[in-house]
């Protein structure tokens, strides 16, 4: 009864600081003034400059939705290993037609669960599109004309391990399976151990009267090697860890190993040539769901997937194996796209896997494209350029240490400290915060999230946009008379990439006509030379095999009678479009 | 007198009710029925790994005795391809015999049957319409149009099977063979021949597109879908590998059991009768596509075993592997000795090299009725040519009369059974304590791996899904002065020793134990 009593208590005075939060922030926006390009009064207020828990995302992806239902709807497409939701939000306008009959795009984040940052810039996408709808034309005609699938989280389980759990940078990587890392028959029995307690897996060294580094007198965080003819005063141990089986190594059987990014249906190889590898393409439930979502949505025209770090917009092919798959027509778009994105987003670079990375075998970005020829990029998120405006190099730590003392003010380091370790004696732990270093930090995160959220919306907006047009009649007497249809695609993309035609991975586009009795159906192969090709069976439907981007293909009909016809044109992925007498 | 002939007809009646009355390849629930039968028996658990789409089980028969994961097993697998219904019945029938003839190679192995993987397509032999059929239940759509499965085959002359159909016409490719006119041939063109048919699988266009029987009624074919060269796109395979219930269901349980260290395949795919050949090149490439230098030595040891084992003398075995097929998956992917064999194929006959013109030469010497003499149909996609339907039976190619069956499994048991013998086994040798004074004692001994097998393969070593060699020491860390606690080794040689060594403070027992599922474990006890 008394709890009872707290209990209301307690949720009448949440509601009222509730009703007063609103209150006032209603009152304050009126001291606002609009900032170019930013929503003004978003319904959905989210502060960019930290990160969220699974559940902290989709909280969020449930108010988009619940504020906006005519552009967002949201759903669970599947589950992860341990059972969460794959949460997907589906953003258009829903009044101009069905999610499925635009041209789509598809984006996720974090299949990699220690690369966060994905699922902010991908909800931030998603927060973007349906706040700015109401005041931006641009963004108006967009939602008319296409559909997003955003995913921010595609590893939840293994994103809230990262944040929750002791970790480093690097670590988790994978989801939750834990596997048998060193082949002794056991999985997971020598993980991380956070001795210190603060969360990070850091690093640890220890006084040695051999050892090879010395601290450095002018800043203790960093350990400097002494000269070939120096003595040192500190050796490095390696990891924050214990060699809990006993088998003489520390932390070799945590979490995983395996690569989400490894697990994907196109070009697999297994564990021994692409470690990371796991059982056969789509072994895990995240990948898998996505797989069948895409499957059933044939619209996606166009994919994004955001990784960290490195400042990279990747294209495939993952392997050298894979060259040909990418041929020479679908390379040009993906480079006019890629190098606008180079120019939106600075110290970004746009770069192919195989050449400019490493391989990769099963990869997201080449299934979606081999295997669905859909035109996809994964951008590598955060690069140090941001820091100083300055290429210092990946990973250098003299300006990681300058970020840390001139910016976060101490605020990413940990500074060493000493611990009784059981098996190495006295040692100091210290290092680098897992959330440093490839993560954003929180003051950079918002600019660089609108930038690559503003280079998915140039791409998504390249996707195919189909019209009919120039429908023209010619009297050939006999009642008979010839009608000529244009059907123009007005955006880069072509309805099919040419993998697509290579391989017939989606159906023709169809262009029919109705209301006209139809004596036989051409594509017309040059109009002024009058060459024809002609499609015997069902002429009122004429499948054609692509639509190419920026140009159009004619179509031509003989017709008996008919007057008030129409003609309309529905492609997989290039949409739908009508024409009417 | 009456009592013998009673005694005869209740003998006959039982021995008719079991496998010997069977005068065919048996239908699902025949099979669903022995399978029953064999689980009664202590030493079998029957196991449903899943449901293909077309609601057929897919199981398993792990068969063994005391700590079954334990032992080193052999895998046996039948049913790759639906229309290679023998593989069905030796996979049975090993299972039966190793049950009821040779339970003592259960001592030291396990042994896990699959016996059908594709009993969708199985089912078409018994169909009231039958014919070679590989693919499952899905709806697929082969020719990859937007609709599936819209042109399968049609039994033109409604005898109940599909064959073939030859249309008349100068611009086919096809003549007569000269060695036997029932059997057509390609125009030799480099010849200046001139062909006389155009040939196809006994159908109709149904769709409409000018192609016949080219999007089958029947889906994904188990031995086209896996991921070893996934012929992706390819009909029958389909756009993404182990896409299927059935092969999902396998490769999971395949996953979890460490101690498979080889499988015997009974599909079309053949490297007993001829092994593998290395081939540096593609071995040494990164997609590795050639078997490697030392296992090529051991699939050419176990080939000779095969030959001295099975009286079959090889004939047109050329099929060593077909893209995203199982028997290749096993080795190449999953990191197993891999060994198919069709068990049955036709053997040389009176120097024809045509395999068709050989087969019915063969069988008509054996006065096996075995071929659709060409008759003229009526067919309506051709309405001014002649249309003959005919040809070989479905079936009859790669399965032999089921009374040939019994001899072609015997042979076939007694090989898998030669193979488990030659398993790795791992012994300890030649134990030494010495005191070295002061409460420590140096504990020396060999560990050796007696057998023609290593524990390990080439591809073996390199997969993360076999388990290393794992030795233990039970003495107290504390205690152990010198010498590792865990040690993990990669693999043995057939016949190889490894010298293990430590020094331990104290006296007392201690036990050692190595080894890994798929080798089996062998423990010492050591007193000092």
């Amino acid at each position: 009864m008394k709890n009872l009593k707290t209990t209301k208590l307690i949720v009448a005075l949440a509601l009222s600081a509730c009703f007063l939060g609103a209150f006032q922030a209603e009152a304050q926006q009126e001291n606002y003034f609009r900032a170019i390009g930013s929503p003004h009064k978003p319904k959905v207020e989210i502060a960019w400059n930290r990160y969220y828990s699974s559940e902290g995302l989709w909280d969020w992806m449930k108010k988009i939705a619940a504020a906006h239902p005519n552009l967002a709807k949201i759903e669970s497409i599947g589950k992860s290993y341990e059972g969460r939701d794959i949460m997907t939000l589906t953003i258009t306008d829903f009044s101009t037609g069905k999610d499925t009959e635009k041209p789509a795009m598809w984006i996720d984040g974090n299949i990699h669960s220690n690369e966060i940052q994905g699922g902010e810039f991908s909800l931030y996408v998603a927060w973007y599109l349906t706040e700015m709808h109401a005041d931006n034309e641009f963004i108006k005609q967009l939602l008319k004309d296409k559909t997003f699938y955003i995913t921010p989280t595609i590893n939840p389980d293994a994103r809230n391990n990262f944040f929750k759990e002791p970790n480093t940078a690097n670590s988790p990587r994978s989801g939750m399976i834990v596997l048998d890392n060193d082949g002794d028959g056991l999985a997971g029995e020598d993980m991380m151990n956070d001795l210190d307690g603060d969360g990070h897996i850091t690093m640890m060294i220890r006084k040695s009267q051999t050892g090879r580094f010395i601290k450095d007198p002018l800043d203790p965080r960093k350990l400097m090697a002494v000269g070939p003819d120096q003595v040192g005063e500190y050796e490095m141990l390696g990891q924050e860890g214990m060699d809990n089986d006993g088998d003489g190594e520390v932390n070799e059987d945590g979490i995983g190993y395996y690569d989400p990014n490894r697990d994907w249906g196109w070009n697999w190889q297994p564990d021994y040539i692409q470690r990371g590898a796991l059982r056969y393409p789509f072994t895990l439930p995240e990948n898998r769901s996505v797989m069948e979502f895409v499957m059933k949505h044939p619209n996606i025209a166009g994919a994004q997937s955001f990784h960290n770090s490195g400042g990279m917009i990747l294209r495939g092919p993952g392997a050298e194996e894979d060259v040909n798959t990418y041929n020479r027509e679908d390379i040009r778009i993906y480079d006019a796209i890629g190098k606008k994105g180079e120019e939106m987003i600075p110290g970004y670079r746009y770069l192919t896997v195989y050449k400019d990375l490493y391989s990769v075998f099963g990869g997201e970005l080449d299934w979606f494209y081999g295997n669905r020829g859909i035109f996809t990029y994964s951008n590598e998120l955060m690069v140090s350029y941001l820091y100083f405006n300055k290429e210092a190099g990946r990973g250098n730590q003299d300006e990681q240490l300058k970020v840390d003392h001139l910016l976060t003010f101490g605020d990413a380091f940990v500074p060493y400290k000493e611990f009784n370790h059981p098996q190495f004696g006295t040692v100091e732990i210290g290092g680098f915060k897992k959330n440093f270093g490839r993560a954003h930090p929180g003051f950079l995160l918002e600019q660089d999230a609108h930038r690559n959220a503003a280079f998915t919306i140039y791409h998504a907006y390249h996707t195919p946009k189909l019209s009919v047009m120039d429908v023209k009649e010619e009297d050939l007497g006999g009642g008979l008379k010839a009608i000529t249809a244009t059907i123009f695609n007005e955006r880069m993309m072509p309805t099919h990439a040419s993998q697509d035609l290579k391989h017939k991975i989606e159906r023709p586009d169809y262009v029919t006509i109705a209301g006209a009795k139809v004596v036989a159906g051409f594509v017309v192969e040059d109009e002024d030379m009058k060459k024809f090709k002609e499609q015997k069976s069902s002429p009122e439907k004429i499948a054609v095999e692509n639509i190419p981007g920026m140009s159009a293909v004619k179509v031509k009909w003989i017709v008996s009678s008919g007057s008030n016809y129409s003609i309309t044109v529905d492609s997989a992925k290039g949409g739908k479009a009508s024409w009417k007498k | 007198m009456r009592k013998l002939l009673l005694t005869g007809l209740l003998l006959g009646s039982l021995i008719c009710s079991d496998t010997f009355a069977q005068s065919d390849y048996p239908t699902l629930s025949q099979v669903s029925q022995r399978l029953q039968k064999l689980s009664s028996n202590a030493s079998v658990e029957l196991k449903t790994l899943t449901k293909t789409a077309g609601g057929k089980d897919i199981v398993v028969l792990k068969v063994g005795t005391g700590a079954k994961d334990q032992k080193p097993a052999i895998a046996v697998v039948g049913g790759v391809e639906g229309f290679h219904v023998l593989s069905v019945e030796l996979a049975l029938q090993f299972a039966e015999k190793l049950v009821s003839e040779n339970s003592s190679a259960l001592e030291k192995t396990t042994f896990y049957i699959f016996p059908n993987m594709s009993p969708d397509a199985y089912e078409q032999y018994h169909a009231a319409l039958k014919y070679e059929r590989r693919g499952n239940a899905v709806a697929m759509d082969h020719d990859r149009d937007g609709k599936a499965g819209e042109n399968g085959y049609s039994d033109l002359n409604g005898d109940g099977m599909i064959t073939w159909m030859r249309v008349e016409d100068p611009m086919g490719e096809w003549t007569l063979s000269k060695d036997d006119e029932r059997v057509l041939v390609k125009a030799d063109r480099a010849k200046g021949e001139a062909g006389k048919y155009r040939v196809y699988k006994e159908s109709k266009d149904d769709d409409k597109d000018g192609e016949f029987a080219e999007d089958l009624q029947e889906g994904t074919a188990f031995n086209k879908s896996l991921t070893y060269k996934f012929p992706v796109f390819q009909p029958l395979a389909g756009d993404i590998p182990v896409s299927q219930l059935e092969s999902r269901a396998l490769l999971d349980y395949l996953f979890e059991q460490w101690n498979i260290f080889a499988f015997v395949t009974f599909s079309p795919a053949n490297n007993l009768s001829t092994p593998l050949k290395y081939n540096a090149g593609d071995a040494k490439k990164r997609v590795v596509t050639s078997i490697l230098e030392k296992d090529q030595t051991i699939n050419a040891m176990i080939s000779g075993i095969y030959n001295e084992t099975v009286s079959q003398k090889a004939f047109q075995q050329s099929n060593q592997g077909t893209d995203g097929d199982f028997f290749q998956w096993a080795y190449f992917h999953f990191a197993r000795l891999s060994f198919s064999t069709p068990a049955y194929w036709t053997p040389e006959f009176k120097g024809k090299t045509n395999p068709e013109v050989n087969y019915l030469a063969w069988a008509d010497s054996l006065g096996w009725n075995s071929f659709v003499p060409w008759t003229e149909v009526k067919h309506p996609d051709f309405p001014n040519q002649k249309v003959e339907v005919g040809g070989i039976k479905p079936f009859v190619l790669v399965n032999p009369p089921f009374e040939k069956v019994g001899e072609i499994a015997a042979e076939h048991t007694s090989f898998i059974l030669k193979l488990a013998e030659m398993q790795p086994k791992l012994e300890f040798h030649n134990l030494k304590t010495e005191s070295l004074g002061n409460g420590l004692t140096r504990v020396t001994v060999d560990l050796f791996n007696n057998a023609p097998l290593p524990t390990h393969s080439e591809m073996g070593v390199r997969s993360r899904w076999l388990r290393q060699i794992r030795i233990d020491i039970d003495a107290a860390k504390d205690n152990l002065v010198s010498g590792d606690k865990i040690k993990l080794v990669e693999s043995m040689e057939a016949y190889e020793k490894a010298t293990l060594s430590w020094i331990i403070r104290g006296s007392g027992n201690i036990t050692i134990k190595a080894g890994a599922p798929h080798t089996g474990f062998v423990t010492q006890t050591v007193k000092f």
